[in-house]
């Protein structure tokens, strides 16, 4: 396409919008935002936590997110026509998560009705392990079961999430945690 | 590779936001943009739930203080926007994650004098729908404080003055208004 900039140093355009980006800054951008997105959501948890303590905070965490978990799919599945029942509906539908640009995770789909999901990156967790005060043992064993279920649910209420692993792990060469998805019809 | 347009397709091992359409990456900017407002709104009215509206603004204070400059930092790096005159505040209010959420007007009078007028704001609309009158502190109090900050991230002397704000007249086109400026000594 022409005329699209790589890049917002020229000169100012009272008419610009994202779409005068070119393609490559407009994935740039996408993958900055869901870093925003996360820094937003943690600046929040810490803030309620100095204040008020850790249990106030998760008790908000699990509030906003039980909230939010449906949005982002009912989005997902209507801006990308993701739809179905199964568990590859499910697969596709946290492939295309924003929150997905910010960790490393593999999918293995065994059938429509079974994968298996391995993040092996989580800066989340990876700040979790840098303060050092255990507060994973809350949010990736408590918090993160519920809302990959909500996930699942979304799509169908009788997928079955199990964790295989979750924090606290044994290294940084450790995966950070691992689920599996599963149908039984 | 053939660009999609969305995902109804096969389950795809390597998907990434690449394959998408540029229509279609515009379409998951824009949510992604309503998706932060969001973030953030949830968490007040979470915060606000549990302990009070004074908690909840004084949270939302503490973290926009931190994040503002990040916000600014971010866009800048990313979009090469440079510079210490209003016009390049201006470019990166254009430009980051929250702008598509909004509408506004900017009348640029010289690169270091501007008017903003925002006349589309999701969050004042919410606010004015919840009738409590929170707009009084969130626009009249942080969001002053807010813009100063983005102003300073470019600029420590720039000047911001807001000219109009919240409550608005029945039938106002006009959320809020700015003014940016920087005087220089020639």
């Amino acid at each position: 396409m022409k005329g699209l900039i790589a890049d917002y140093s020229g000169a100012f355009d009272p008419t610009f919008s994202h779409g005068k980006l070119a393609q490559k800054t407009l994935a740039k951008l996408m993958k900055a935002t869901s870093e925003y997105m996360r820094r937003i959501d943690g600046h929040w948890y810490l803030s309620v936590m100095e204040k008020w303590g850790n249990d106030e905070a998760l008790d908000c965490d699990i509030k906003v997110w039980e909230r939010l978990v449906t949005y982002e799919m009912k989005m997902l599945s209507s801006l990308l026509n993701i739809h179905g029942d199964d568990v590859v509906t499910v697969m596709k539908a946290l492939q295309a998560s924003p929150w997905t640009l910010t960790y490393a995770c593999d999918i293995d789909v065994r059938n429509n009705d079974e994968a298996i999901v391995t993040y092996r990156n989580c800066p989340t967790l990876l700040a979790l392990e840098k303060e050092g005060k255990g507060r994973e043992g809350l949010i990736c064993q408590e918090l993160e079961p519920r809302l990959m279920a909500k996930i699942a649910h979304y799509f169908n209420p009788s997928i079955e999430v199990v964790a295989l692993k979750i924090p606290p792990r044994s290294g940084n060469e450790d995966i950070c945690c691992q689920w599996e998805f599963k149908l039984n019809r | 590779m053939a660009e999609l347009a969305d995902y109804s397709g096969p389950f795809d091992p390597d998907f990434s936001y690449d394959r998408f359409t540029k229509e279609t990456l515009l379409i998951l900017i824009r949510s992604h943009a309503e998706y932060v407002r969001r973030i953030d709104g949830q968490w007040y009215l979470a915060v606000m739930q549990e302990c009070g509206n004074d908690a909840a603004f004084a949270c939302d204070a503490i973290v926009w203080e931190k994040l503002e400059a990040y916000t600014m930092k971010t866009t800048s790096n990313l979009l090469n926007i440079h510079g210490d005159d209003v016009v390049t505040l201006i470019k990166a209010l254009q430009a980051n994650p929250w702008s598509s959420s909004y509408k506004f007007n900017v009348d640029l009078i010289n690169n270091d004098h501007a008017i903003i007028s925002f006349i589309n704001c999701p969050t004042l609309l919410a606010l004015e729908r919840d009738g409590s009158g929170r707009e009084m502190l969130i626009c009249n109090k942080l969001e002053v404080r807010l813009m100063e900050l983005k102003a300073h991230y470019f600029n420590p002397n720039m000047i911001v003055t807001p000219l109009k704000l919240p409550p608005r007249e029945p039938n106002s086109e006009i959320c809020c208004q700015w003014e940016l400026k920087v005087e220089r000594n020639r």
